[in-house]
């Protein structure tokens, strides 16, 4: 009796991982692998020839390691300056949008307000707008602030997005205690704001300011319509404008366009879980 | 004054209302805006009197006949959008599935496969411009093994398609970690149990998978529907804005709104485009939340 179970289980443990589904669920990790990753490595192979290695061997590895790709975006398009311009606009946008929403948040998420479960209603509505491109144009042409870098950092600056919900969401774990406690202290309302609370809520913070700096940093329509002199556009416009003037250099638009992905890259490398993180709350949220 | 339990009463709201009439100002207002402007033949450019007009904008949206631009954008938006959200869930799913173990190999993946999401259309066009480059990217060096060639996003019969298929790279990921989080939730002993009792992988997946993760379901479906009906982006990035075989509305808003090649913009007109997607993409969404619902109950 004993020994019939045994044979049963047996081929049951095996049949839980066969080699051949192992090397089938490997295989297809590969390929799902290769599928995203060989359009960027083509992208950097490219970046790192020089145009005559490009044209004479189109799709094989690099020989030159033609880092020059890299200081002629720099020098022949002010790359610099297109880098510098997206710097500002995203970390102004991300920091003061992040700070607005705090602002909004912790009221909402104490009751402080006034009916603030319609604030909540509100600001779930805003993620649904119409497009407003039109409407945000004539309102910087009114102001006196089109082609300015103010008006569009303005408007980077006001698309909170998710931002008020995620962090009124991360608010209301933190417990009234803590409150209670700093009043008897005599501690300010802004003070127990920007110092306390910002430092509990730090994980929702960061996640709402990566958020937000990664749509600056990505934006690119509001951009074209708002920004008429190349001196002002962000390095991803500036990105699309050097490809219609240097179409048929390759190796330098490959360059280009790796040096407009980098700081996402090597960010995204180092806080991928609040990346992730704000792809889920965003999801779940929304 | 009277206090509360931190300070001055008056405290949260002198943070709240600044706070939130900048933001209303700038995002919100604009979009009462849009409504308003609708109804008028704006240009957009100083000195030209703006009139309002009616629902003459609106009219004309519905008036359209096969042969105007905005009744094409609109069926373009409408194959988009049912392909797109079709493509990225069982495309997700089917990662999410194979990706769906703690090895390091498989996390590394999932990490790769979310990359473009974060990347920013501007620099995911460009990568997908140079690789259907026509003078000699990989995509032309591919067809040559066949002995034929492609002149790619310049080839008006596959554009639309291409564009379908670039959006679906960029953004599976997206939905990818939602499907991972949810099938990370599914107890591993409901597996066990039912292994016990003999069931295959299909039956696992049909019977235990799709069920437990069926709010996941309902998540990504709505996200990649109204994501869908809402982007234009991309298809700006990789082939223009004057394009009629890849222009979805939102498209055709932006070419009506700030011209290509010396039309008169008609902002009005634009505007009331705006509203149009925006009362579709609402009704739309709705029935779809409604109908997933139901189905999550009855499973």
């Amino acid at each position: 009796m004993t020994v019939t179970t045994k044979k049963e289980a047996k081929p049951r443990r095996t049949e839980r991982t066969p080699r051949a589904v192992k090397v089938g669920l490997a295989a297809g990790t590969f390929f799902v692998l290769f599928a995203f990753a060989f359009p960027v490595a083509y992208v950097l192979n490219t970046a790192l020839k020089s145009q005559q290695d490009y044209f004479s061997n189109i799709s094989g590895l690099t020989t030159t390691f033609a880092f020059s790709n890299f200081l002629d975006a720099f020098a022949q398009v002010d790359f610099g300056r297109y880098l510098l311009n997206s710097a500002g606009y995203t970390l102004t946008a991300a920091t003061i949008g992040t700070a607005l929403s705090l602002l909004v948040a912790f009221p909402i998420s104490r009751r402080l307000m006034r009916g603030s479960a319609v604030w909540n209603g509100v600001f779930v509505l805003m993620l649904f707008l119409p497009i407003t491109l039109v409407a945000q144009y004539q309102m910087l042409i009114q102001l006196g602030l089109y082609n300015s870098p103010i008006g569009y950092g303005l408007l980077l600056t006001a698309s909170v997005g998710i931002s008020p919900l995620l962090i009124t969401g991360y608010l209301r774990s933190i417990p009234l205690e803590m409150d209670e406690s700093a009043a008897l202290d005599g501690v300010g309302y802004f003070r127990y704001l920007f110092t306390f609370i910002v430092r509990l809520a730090m994980p929702a913070l960061v996640t709402a300011f990566i958020l937000q700096a990664l749509a600056s940093w990505n934006e690119v329509i509001l951009a074209t319509v708002i920004l008429a002199e190349r001196q002002y556009y962000p390095a991803a416009v500036g990105l699309l404008a050097f490809s219609t003037q240097y179409a048929v250099n390759w190796p330098l638009l490959s360059a280009a366009t790796i040096i407009v992905a980098l700081p996402i890259i090597v960010l995204y490398a180092s806080l991928q879980r609040y990346f992730i993180g704000g792809a889920l709350n965003g999801a779940f949220k929304g | 004054m009277a206090k509360n339990i931190l300070g001055y009463r008056a405290s949260p709201s002198l943070g709240f209302v600044p706070a939130f009439a900048f933001i209303g100002f700038f995002a919100l207002l604009p979009a009462v805006a849009t409504f308003v402007l609708s109804f008028t033949d704006s240009t957009g450019s100083r000195g030209i009197p703006v009139n309002f007009i009616g629902i003459d904008n609106y009219l004309r949206f519905f008036e359209s006949t096969g042969s105007n631009r905005i009744s094409n954008a609109l069926g373009n938006t409408l194959v988009f959008a049912i392909l797109t959200t079709i493509l990225i869930n069982v495309f997700a799913f089917l990662i999410a599935v194979l990706l769906n173990r703690q090895n390091k190999f498989a996390v590394l993946t999932r990490s790769v496969v979310f990359l473009p999401t974060v990347l920013g259309v501007a620099v995911v066009g460009m990568i997908w411009t140079l690789f259907f480059n026509p003078l000699g990217g990989p995509a032309q060096s591919f067809l040559g093994i066949f002995g034929t060639q492609s002149a790619f996003l310049g080839d008006q019969s596959i554009a639309f398609g291409l564009v379908i298929f670039v959006n679906l790279w960029m953004y599976v990921g997206y939905s990818v970690i939602i499907y991972t989080a949810g099938l990370q939730a599914v107890p591993a002993d409901l597996y066990e149990a039912a292994e016990i009792d003999g069931a295959n992988w299909a039956q696992r997946t049909r019977l235990i998978t799709l069920p437990m993760i069926a709010p996941a379901v309902t998540t990504n479906v709505l996200i990649s529907i109204i994501g869908s009906l809402q982007s234009y982006q991309l298809i700006f990035v990789l082939t223009g804005a004057a394009n009629p075989a890849t222009s979805v509305l939102a498209l055709e808003l932006y070419r009506i709104a700030f011209g290509s090649g010396g039309t008169i913009p008609q902002q009005g007109l634009a505007s009331a485009i705006s509203m149009v997607q925006f009362v579709m993409i609402g009704v739309i969404a709705i029935t779809l939340f409604i109908i997933l619902r139901r189905r999550e109950e009855q499973l």
